[in-house]
């Protein structure tokens, strides 16, 4: 039992030491992103087509690498800024897995199994798009939303109004000095935003940042990991062999796995490791794409912004693709 | 009275100062994980944890807390100095306010009080000794082995037998290779196996291989986790139904434990 214990706990650090500095990039890269970046000229650059949107904001994580905490501030501000629902969707789900600490993270700790970190990306970019176009369907996502988001939020502008004048649509305006008239929720949105304050202020509220998402995502990261060397050290081996072994039960597992755990995804692959010589490719998979879509600890911050309803869409969607790709990968490719 | 005013005022300020325990946690944790990721490789414990190519990684992260932990102790001195806190993010948390710095500080407590061992015997056992690399495992396209037979270390061993597994093809072949004795419950008293752990990334990915070694003796003269330099030759046997190489041993010599206990 000693034994084990001290098994356990070198495991538990070696888990935490690996993963520190991966999760310390990711908060210092989206705490700098967050305040130096200008979220509404991304929005105004972003294409209006549903596809191309999704896709675009799938991608957008290049520019914002956060995990799966810091996303869902930054996909709220972009919704409350007027961004379209497939490009604030495809943002949500893609973001987290998609940029390139994540995938540095992942090549570290999968290298010898390249395949792992391109379909990770390859599956993650796929079920955003496909969720993010779903999505773009409904085009005032304001039902769908927290009654203090959707307040927030500006009124979609219907397509038959565009181009027309400001005085044939629907909403609250004010006129300007030249009698222009300015929609109101524009404006309340404008004033609000980190970036308008002075560089010192700005610079203390980055430090605060970090602090703060070290604080509450290494506290995650220390429960995960804690989950991880129990299950490896005190779990015995033929359970975890069988379970992990089989096409489906193995995805199921692990997919119930990731969402229990609710580890950051930049430094999720670590944890997947350890199961690397247990469980199958493709649950591996199915762990390090929907890990970061949907989980147990941001289903509390994703009920910011949507509505009970809309979160479990994302899920079933986001898990039934997640599930049918991993299960090709068992099937067809592994 | 004016002075009677000015004296209430002082002692309200004196009975309620404003002090920013929650920055003070923060701050404690900040410096405890900094601390912690310096020592581990300070003492050499990293070695344990982390793959050598890893290692800077954990190093400039305790430098960065390092340097975060000061900034942050400027911050609480400012705020109280100043009496008033300091601007803040607005943020969604998932845990109760202090939940997590007490957390993240407590675990970083635990691992000044616990030194990481590398694993031993009980876990190769668990994770099951092979001569072989399963898929999953690290498998280079290349490697470079020593063409003298007796530089080979367990690891080149292993990974020549995977491309070439006929075992009559080393028999004869000297042999001296480092490791720790394995007592496997499938092999009788007089073999114990010579085992290494391959670390790829970390302690969580860390794989046992190793190679039966025929003792003259009962292996129970050979301590289990124990370090030998094991010499001999190879020769073919049949263990448990499948015909393996297999180290016939001439001298088994006790050897300290390895400062990096792992092969790569």
């Amino acid at each position: 039992m000693t034994v084990k214990l001290t098994n356990a706990l070198t495991l538990f650090f070696s888990l935490l030491v690996e993963a520190m500095p991966f999760l310390l990039l990711g908060v210092l890269l989206s705490s700098l992103l967050l305040l130096f970046v200008d979220e509404r000229r991304l929005i105004a650059v972003m294409p209006k087509h549903p596809l191309a949107g999704a896709l675009a904001g799938s991608l957008a994580g290049f520019l914002f690498p956060v995990c799966e905490c810091g996303n869902v501030p930054v996909a709220r501000r972009l919704l409350m800024q007027g961004a379209p629902s497939s490009m604030a969707v495809g943002f949500l789900l893609a973001a987290p897995t998609v940029n390139p600490i994540v995938f540095w993270a992942t090549w570290t700790a999968f290298r010898d199994q390249p395949e792992i970190v391109f379909l990770r990306i390859l599956f993650s970019l796929t079920i955003a798009v496909i969720v993010g176009w779903t999505f773009s369907q409904q085009v005032d996502l304001r039902p769908m939303m927290q009654p203090s988001v959707a307040r927030l939020m500006p009124t979609p502008v219907p397509p038959s109004q565009v181009g027309q004048s400001a005085l044939l649509q629907s909403g609250t305006f004010l006129l300007d000095a030249a009698g222009q008239p300015i929609r109101l929720d524009n404006l309340v949105v404008a004033g609000g935003t980190v970036i308008s304050r002075p560089f010192p202020e700005r610079l203390q509220l980055m430090i605060d940042n970090v602090t703060q998402e070290f604080r509450e995502l290494g506290g995650m990261l220390v429960i995960g990991s804690a989950i991880a060397s129990m299950v490896q050290v005190f779990v015995p081996r033929e359970i975890i062999l069988s379970l992990g072994q089989g096409p489906i039960t193995s995805i199921l597992a692990m997919m119930a796995l990731a969402w229990v755990v609710s580890i950051c995804s930049t430094v999720d692959s670590f944890f997947a490791l350890a199961f690397a010589s247990t469980f199958t490719s493709g649950s591996l998979l199915a762990f390090l794409v929907f890990g970061p879509m949907i989980d147990l600890k941001n289903i509390g911050l994703l009920l910011t912004v949507f509505r009970g309803r809309t979160i479990l869409y994302l899920f079933m969607l986001a898990g039934q693709l997640t599930f049918l790709f991993s299960l090709v990968m068992n099937l067809y490719i592994s | 009275m004016t002075v009677k005013v000015k004296s209430s005022a002082s002692r309200r300020r004196r009975r309620s100062p404003y002090i920013p325990w929650q920055m003070i946690f923060d701050l404690l944790a900040i410096a405890a994980w900094s601390w912690l990721l310096l020592r581990y490789w300070i003492t050499g414990t990293i070695n344990v944890l982390l793959h050598p190519d890893y290692h800077w990684l954990a190093i400039a992260a305790g430098i960065f807390l390092g340097i975060l932990a000061v900034v942050k102790l400027q911050q609480v001195i400012q705020g109280v100095r100043s009496q008033r806190p300091l601007p803040k993010m607005p943020h969604t948390t998932l845990f109760p306010v202090g939940f997590s710095s007490t957390l993240l500080l407590g675990i970083a407590i635990v691992g000044f009080i616990v030194t990481p061992r590398p694993f031993a015997s009980d876990l190769a056992v668990q994770r099951g000794v092979a001569d072989t690399l399963i898929m999953t495992r690290s498998q280079p396209q290349s490697f470079r082995t020593s063409t003298r037979p007796e530089d080979r270390s367990v690891i080149d061993w292993v990974r020549t037998l995977n491309v070439y597994p006929e075992p009559d093809a080393y028999a004869g072949q000297p042999v001296r290779v480092e490791g720790f004795a394995v007592h496997s419950r499938e092999l009788s008293d007089n073999y114990l196996t010579i085992t290494r752990f391959v670390i790829t990334c970390c302690a969580a990915d860390v794989y046992p291989v190793g190679l039966p070694v025929k003792l003259s003796t009962n292996r129970l003269d050979y301590p289990a986790d124990t370090w030998f330099r094991v010499e001999g030759e190879m020769i073919t046997e049949t263990l448990n139904g499948t015909r393996q190489l297999v180290i016939q041993a001439t001298a088994l010599t006790e050897i300290p434990e390895p400062a990096n206990p792992y092969d790569y």
